[in-house]
């Protein structure tokens, strides 16, 4: 368990350095990919089947598919062009962000709070069990979600729309 | 006795054996029928009924050269065909082709007729055979021309687009079963009633995105011949040509596969003793006869439908999936949900 447990993280490490590193954008989208699958492969490893599946289904299947459609409908994706900076001067920005996610994981690692939520031989719960959790504890986090999602959908009609208009 | 993991690697040689040679007799099929259907004789030179032409057409295929075009991104390119064919052979593993086998100079435990029983059976086949878009679109990406990219690009909208019908449109099932497992749903149904009868607008709502969903007639934008020259596979020869074509007519076994299985009973017949897991070898092996019967009848219907309906246009194909069936399958939910608790209490 453990080996797989290495492999699967050198995949998921190696997969977000290339995405944000590679210059070609196809290239970026699929060491993404890379990274979604090595996630999934952890959910897997953790016994959470459902998320495993649903992380595979929700991001590789239509978030990823969606960016590389996105992408391939534009020019100059190789990112040969240009000169090639990191971060264009704002070091304070990747500063900041590190700082934030380094208090972040020192704050989870310390109150050791994932090892209280999650049981000894990991977490195999039943469909049926988080189904009843979303709708009795979490059911205003759940609605709060559901809200903005139709929030995002009738934004992007709103905005599609406006094109329509000025078109005609 | 022979070891678990032995067992489990025997199965999986079976069932991939048994699958990819379906396959290659249902391309024999489809052109027999097809000749059929419009009064030709079909393939009848290679052997006995040219029984041999899959064979026939697997060795041409390896030693016809094999064309790179100068133009192409060769990794992706390279690639994209492998990508297209591998999730119908994975997700098969979740698919139960019989009940139980029992042997008991094998195994003391009855061996279960399904490679991987998991719990959340149909999302693995939904989260899997999504990952079968990336074939189409990298080949046509790296293909590095018109046509192949426009094939492409309609393949990920309309693939997109009908995966969330046919996700929405098996929920009715599952509300009824109260489970993902697909040996669940079968043993549900030898107990019951096959889901088909329950469920109709499911089943046909499925039935019609599985069509769209493996890019058959009349879904076959991203190939359509007389507009896209061949689509996605336009630059493709030899053995990468092959994959692609293997992996749509396993994706049609699979979608064949998922039909026998979530709608019309998968290893089950309504009455005894095929109605319950086999007790002896022989009701075992007649379960996964009885499986593989259902399914070879949907891909027969798969060849059928290709014949006689000609193709839509793009914007019947976005019409009918975004705004005919999903709100059909919301509807369905909606009505289900009403249905079982009004029973239920």
């Amino acid at each position: 368990m453990e080996t797989i447990f290495w492999i699967l993280s050198a995949i998921t490490v190696l997969g977000a350095l290339f995405a944000i590193m590679l210059r070609n954008l196809v290239h970026c989208v699929l060491s993404l990919i890379l990274f979604f699958l090595g996630i999934a492969g952890h959910y897997f490893l953790l016994r959470a089947d459902f998320l495993g599946a649903v992380q595979i289904l929700i991001y590789v299947g239509a978030v990823a598919v969606l960016m590389l459609f996105a992408i391939m409908l534009t020019r100059h994706v190789t990112g040969d062009e240009g000169p090639r900076e990191v971060l264009g001067g704002k070091w304070w920005a990747g500063m900041g962000t590190a700082i934030i996610i380094a208090g972040l994981l020192w704050a989870i690692i310390r109150k050791d709070q994932l090892a209280q939520i999650l049981p000894a031989g990991g977490a195999q719960t039943s469909m049926v069990e988080i189904g009843k959790a979303m709708v009795t504890d979490w059911v205003v986090p759940f609605e709060a979600m559901a809200v903005l999602l139709t929030a995002a959908l009738i934004g992007a009609v709103v905005i599609a729309l406006e094109e329509v208009i000025r078109r005609r | 006795m022979i070891p678990l993991l032995l067992i489990h690697l025997i199965k999986i040689a079976c069932v991939i054996g048994v699958m990819l040679g379906i396959v290659a007799y249902t391309v024999l099929a489809e052109r027999k029928i097809c000749a059929w259907m419009q009064d030709r004789i079909g393939p009848n030179r290679v052997g006995p009924f040219g029984l041999l032409q899959p064979v026939a057409d697997g060795l041409k295929f390896i030693f016809k050269e094999d064309v790179l075009p100068h133009h192409v991104n060769k990794v992706y390119f390279t690639l994209a065909p492998m990508i297209a064919m591998i999730p119908a052979l994975i997700t098969i593993a979740v698919v139960p082709w019989g009940s139980q086998l029992v042997i008991p100079s094998v195994s003391h435990d009855p061996i279960p007729g399904v490679i991987a029983n998991l719990n959340v059976g149909i999302l693995f086949v939904f989260a899997i055979s999504s990952l079968g878009v990336y074939g189409i679109v990298l080949a046509g990406w790296s293909s590095n021309s018109k046509y192949p990219f426009l094939g492409g690009i309609r393949s990920s909208a309309q693939m997109i687009s009908y995966e969330v019908c046919l996700g929405l449109s098996v929920v009715p099932v599952f509300m009824q079963v109260g489970s993902l497992n697909l040996m669940k749903v079968v043993e549900y149904q030898a107990q019951h009633t096959w889901l088909g009868f329950t469920q109709p607008l499911s089943c046909f709502i499925f039935l019609v995105s599985a069509f769209a969903e493996t890019n058959r007639l009349p879904f076959d934008l991203p190939e359509a011949e007389q507009e896209l020259v061949g689509g996605y596979h336009t630059e493709y020869s030899s053995m990468k040509f092959a994959m692609f074509f293997l992996g749509e007519y396993a994706a049609m076994f699979m979608a064949s596969a998922l039909m026998a299985t979530l709608f019309f009973g998968g290893w089950s017949l309504p009455f005894a003793p095929f109605n319950a897991p086999a007790q002896t070898l022989t009701v075992g092996l007649i379960h996964i006869g009885i499986f593989l019967a259902k399914v070879c009848g949907f891909l027969f219907f798969f060849i059928w439908v290709r014949w006689t309906i000609p193709r839509f246009r793009y914007d019947q194909l976005m019409t009918l999936g975004w705004k005919i069936f999903i709100p059909l399958t919301l509807l369905n939910i909606l009505i289900s949900g009403v249905v079982l608790a009004v029973i239920t209490k």
